[in-house]
């Protein structure tokens, strides 16, 4: 039997960061990578921790959490590697992801109200609200404006 | 999507490997081409041949000296990469550019295969420090952009300082 989706449906990524799950779109998910090492060096970048080696590659790693949270995540399970886009180039890039990923199938529903630019929409899972990530706006984000997302909007 | 396991790094390019030096600058290792490093000087041997100079668009720079009729500045690594305050032990004076860098300590000599390009999430400074990652002994290192130690602007600055400087001593 094959499941009926509506043809505005689409596939998700959901990630853990702390307490809370968002969603990511499925065509710019790449894998989930065990946690490796974490190497740092100095550089004025906000946002970036610094970088893995993943498969012969050097993929920065996006410290989400302290945008999405307010607060660096300290413990990590994995890192989900994902495409990020620089004017036509992509580069994969790795953010650093507290739980298990899953793979889901939703219908997204425009933001509404007074949103930050790197939520795209919201998607409904189990009757959960799931914002959905504009990696490349989130990326984007300027110390300025760390600490200063931390309210749950659900 | 699927979840790997771990796997060492392997360059996929046929590269013509490079010498480097490692020196430590806070704890933190970098490497510069050894072809980029004229001469690795203790600061003690260079105290007696160096003047101080002030600018104040320019703090990393507190020293400056002369050879082969030429002015060279001395660039203070960990203020230049916003590390903390270390006593540097050497000087390494590059080669064909009028800048002696303060370091730590050298690490060692290494011959490096493949200096990886700098991410493009990394939209700051570095992209003028930097000319690139190198991947050694399952650490990444930070390949120096000789350039990047002091910009046009910066070399314009201290020589109108300098030039300020020798004329009041003339006068």
């Amino acid at each position: 039997m094959i499941a009926e989706t509506p043809n505005s449906a689409a596939s998700f990524v959901l990630l853990q960061l702390g307490n809370r799950r968002f969603a990511l779109p499925a065509g710019l998910v790449s894998e989930l990578a065990p946690p490796v090492r974490l190497h740092t060096f100095p550089h004025k970048t906000p946002l970036v921790s610094g970088v893995i080696v993943r498969r012969g590659r050097i993929i920065p790693v996006y410290d989400a959490a302290s945008i999405l949270l307010g607060r660096s995540s300290s413990m990590h399970r994995f890192y989900l590697i994902a495409r990020r886009d620089f004017d036509g180039r992509s580069e994969l890039s790795a953010i650093p992801v507290s739980g298990e990923c899953e793979l889901a199938t939703a219908e997204i529903q425009p933001p509404t109200g007074e949103h930050p630019p790197f939520f795209s929409g919201r998607i409904h899972i189990d009757g959960e609200p799931i914002d959905v990530l504009n990696f490349d706006a989130l990326a984007a984000c300027t110390a300025a404006d760390r600490g200063s997302r931390t309210e749950d909007r659900s | 999507m699927k979840i790997a396991a771990h796997d060492s790094v392997k360059s996929r390019r046929p590269h013509h490997s490079e010498q480097m030096i490692l020196f430590d600058v806070a704890k933190r290792m970098f490497a510069i081409s050894a072809e980029a490093v004229q001469e690795i000087r203790s600061t003690d041997s260079l105290a007696g041949a160096a003047n101080e100079i002030e600018e104040p668009e320019v703090i990393k720079v507190r020293h400056t000296f002369e050879r082969s009729h030429q002015n060279y500045y001395v660039v203070n690594a960990g203020v230049h990469f916003g590390l903390p305050v270390t006593r540097p032990t050497l000087v390494l004076i590059l080669r064909r550019l009028r800048v002696a860098v303060l370091v730590d300590r050298i690490e060692r000599m290494a011959e490096i295969s493949a200096v990886h390009t700098l991410p493009l999430a990394f939209a700051g400074d570095e992209r003028r420090w930097y000319r690139g990652l190198a991947y050694l002994d399952d650490h990444v290192i930070p390949v120096i952009q000789p350039s990047g130690f002091l910009t046009a602007e910066e070399f314009s600055y201290l020589d109108r300082a300098w030039s300020e400087m020798e004329g009041a001593v003339r006068a």
